[in-house]
């Protein structure tokens, strides 16, 4: 990085830092499955994280978002790159060094949502079972009262009648499921929630509830929230500041309202005019991209999103940008980030 | 906007407070147990092979109550005796309303010189029930001589005749059910201990321990059952203690079943551990242990209970196969295999042909435990269609 602009927040609010994250899953192939390849799911993601801020990551299917969270809650060993974790009392912690037994202390501050509410809750277990789980692993609760009255706590901060809790989830609808695994998710009094499209599988109707909801919980218990999703317009109502996701790599980050006024990336501003005007008299140029992702197990020369952006010259099929301070807190992976003016929203 | 919803704002002003929490209470809390009842009980032929199940086991486990005559006492003189006719009408065309019996002697069919057994039409024995008997120790240690029937002393009653040593055969086939039944269900057993156990382990480890026990499933599984079982049971001395030939005839009977099992936990394993709900497990930071036994594992149980109830049937069969060679069990423990033994010579069969009698238990055995595994299948899995 060339001219370093001091990143806007003190250094002392950082509640997670991602330097560098790399996750590259083996190809293996034939009798001795011998590895052939990586894909290459994420590939040197680095950002910082507020206290109580809402960061977004967006992007397009594939394109590494939800490994990403799941590397940092190391579902996924990372294959590199380090998560620094500032605990309540300030001292930082990394986290993809620590042994199994340590990082079950953090997992109570780490917790995740998960995307698809019907996969995501054992359909075995009541739920009291399922949002008093966290509760027996980590010896928070004890005995079945004791559990009772905090499910039935969640449950009512939740917007669920606590009288349903021996239940089985296959008894509630998508959005009530999902509020169950909020629940759960809120059961240790977590800091940091990383919501992998907590709302992607339900109905818009429904949607905006449990955004309205994540979004209260959020405000009330100080949580800070990264929120994954593929849809600009679920994020923008919930995130302070959003990144952009190609390939594995951040393209883009910026505060919520300037990034979606005014992209510094060729990607961002076609994902951003794929988000449908509020005033419908407004026409915008929807900018298709053509072509498809490219695969992460062989990504192209350069600059990873060249082959499909309408601004690529020589420079990008060669050489691979590195991720700028344009001043502000923007940082762009763009060659031209600061030459091209590209389309926002209004 | 308004998702329906339980939640108690949503549940509007329709029903008193009272009468709503009534509700809830009635219409939910069903356990697994309760939602598998449920569905069990739709089919009638699985019930009807639970009652055939549940009718041997009775048998077997009370065989002493059920057999007015000791069935281990030897009666040379009445050797071969048909089934006695419990009867209601006597000779005469008189009806009686209590049962009984002719008191049976042996004679010569005055044509062909072949002896006979024919009722003396003089000596009635009246059926009575609840009579005092032989003493034997109910279910091992409760001192009684008390018989769901029998006959007035000096009288018999054989309703399956008797084998060559007058030994009354229903006794004989109640109580080598308790054998071939607790024998079946032990190896089953041990079968589906040992199937789950590895199943699990391969299919969440995976790697290079997968590989080597699906590689040993492969050995075992191709080593033919026959002669393996064969060779295994006539190695086995029958003068060990009987309680320890049972173990190792069971264990030599659970070999070979447990391959199946472990293979299909292990698909059921791999097609669980990839679900978010054990992602989300391991999120919470649960335990290999918890994740296995709370999350995999129950959604395996269903599909082994019902290979339980399927294994049995096999496992009677190999035991009554091996028994009736004279490879499995010996006396003194007596199976309905090894009651057959007699019936293994043509000639002795087509004069006394009830001695084939065990053998309409073990049809029952197997039929039984076939319809409750068919309709266990389909009520094993209640949330399936969640």
């Amino acid at each position: 990085m060339s001219q370093t602009t001091p990143l806007p927040a003190p250094q002392d609010d950082v509640i997670l830092e991602v330097t560098d994250l790399k996750q590259h899953f083996p190809i293996r192939r034939g009798l001795l499955q011998r590895v052939v390849g990586h894909v290459k799911a994420v590939d040197g993601v680095s950002f910082q994280m507020q206290a109580q801020e809402a960061l977004g990551l967006v992007g397009e299917s594939g394109c590494g978002k939800t490994t990403t969270g799941r590397s940092i809650l190391r579902l996924y060993e990372p294959t590199a790159g380090e998560v620094w974790y500032t605990r309540p009392d300030g001292e930082r912690v990394e986290l993809t060094q620590l042994s199994p037994g340590e990082m079950k202390v953090y997992r109570r501050d780490l917790r995740m949502i998960f995307q698809d509410p019907f996969s995501s809750l054992n359909p075995r277990l009541t739920v009291m079972d399922i949002i008093g789980e966290p509760l027996v692993i980590h010896r928070v609760a004890r005995g079945r009262a004791e559990i009772a009255e905090r499910v039935a706590e969640l449950m009512e901060a939740v917007g669920l009648n606590p009288n349903y809790m021996g239940r089985y989830p296959h008894e509630f609808s998508g959005g009530q499921r999902q509020r169950i695994g909020l629940a759960r998710t809120l059961s240790l009094n977590p800091k940091i929630i990383i919501a992998d499209e907590p709302v992607s599988a339900l109905d818009v109707s429904v949607q905006a509830q449990v955004l309205n909801l994540l979004q209260e919980l959020k405000d009330q218990l100080g949580l800070t929230l990264l929120f994954i999703a593929h849809d600009l317009s679920v994020v923008e109502h919930i995130c302070d500041r959003i990144a952009v996701m190609y390939l594995g790599q951040i393209v883009e980050i910026d505060d919520a309202e300037k990034l979606l006024r005014q992209p510094a990336h060729p990607y961002t501003e076609a994902l951003v005019s794929a988000v449908p005007p509020a005033d419908p008299d407004i026409r915008m140029e929807r900018i298709i991209l053509e072509g498809d992702v490219p695969n992460p197990a062989n990504p192209p020369p350069g600059c990873v999103f060249h082959p499909r952006c309408r601004y690529a010259e020589d420079v990008c099929r060669e050489e691979q940008p590195e991720l700028q301070n344009l001043g502000g807190g923007r940082q762009s992976r763009c060659h031209f980030a600061a030459e091209l003016t590209l389309q926002g929203i209004g | 906007m308004t998702e329906t919803s339980p939640t108690a704002t949503a549940s509007g002003p329709t029903l008193p407070a009272a009468l709503e929490t009534e509700l809830q209470r009635e219409e939910s809390r069903e356990t697994y147990v309760q939602l598998v009842w449920r569905r069990f009980r739709r089919s009638r032929i699985s019930i009807f092979g639970g009652l055939m199940i549940l009718m041997l086991t009775v048998l077997a486990v009370f065989s002493d109550f059920f057999s007015p005559t000791d069935p281990t006492k030897i009666d040379m003189k009445a050797t071969f005796t048909p089934p006695q006719k419990v009867r209601f009408i006597d000779n005469e065309g008189q009806f009686s309303l209590r049962p009984f019996t002719y008191l049976q002697v042996y004679s010569f069919h005055p044509e062909t010189l072949e002896p006979v057994w024919v009722d003396d039409e003089e000596t009635k024995y009246s059926l009575r029930f609840f009579v005092r008997g032989w003493e034997y120790q109910l279910l091992g240690f409760i001192p009684m001589d008390r018989h769901l029937y029998g006959v007035e002393e000096g009288g018999t009653v054989y309703l399956l005749g008797t084998d060559k040593l007058g030994r009354d055969l229903f006794g004989r086939v109640c109580q080598a059910g308790r054998i071939s039944l607790a024998l079946s269900l032990f190896a089953a057993l041990i079968s589906i201990a040992v199937g789950s156990v590895l199943g699990v382990i391969s299919g969440y480890y995976l790697g290079w321990i997968d590989g080597l026990l699906q590689r040993f499933v492969e050995v075992v599984q191709s080593i033919p059952a026959l002669p393996l079982w064969m060779a295994l049971a006539s190695v086995v001395p029958i003068t060990w203690d009987p309680l320890l030939v049972f173990v190792i005839m069971a264990s030599i009977f659970a070999l070979i079943g447990w391959t199946v099992l472990a293979r299909e936990v292990r698909g059921k394993v791999l097609a669980f551990r990839e679900t978010d709900f054990i992602l989300a497990a391991k999120e919470m930071g649960a335990s290999d242990t918890r994740v296995i036994f709370r999350h995999l594992y129950p959604h395996a149980l269903s599909h082994v209970i019902v290979v339980l109830t399927l294994q049995i049937p096999q496992i009677i069969l190999a035991e009554a196969f091996l028994s009736f060679l004279g490879l499995g069990i010996q006396e003194p423990l007596i199976s309905w295999g090894y009651l057959m033994r007699d019936s293994n010579s043509l000639e002795t069969l087509g004069v006394n042909p009830w001695i084939l009698s065990p053998a309409a238990f073990i049809v029952i055995a197997v039929l039984g435990f076939n319809f409750l595994g068919d309709g266990l299948r389909d009520a094993a899995d209640p949330y399936a269609t969640a």
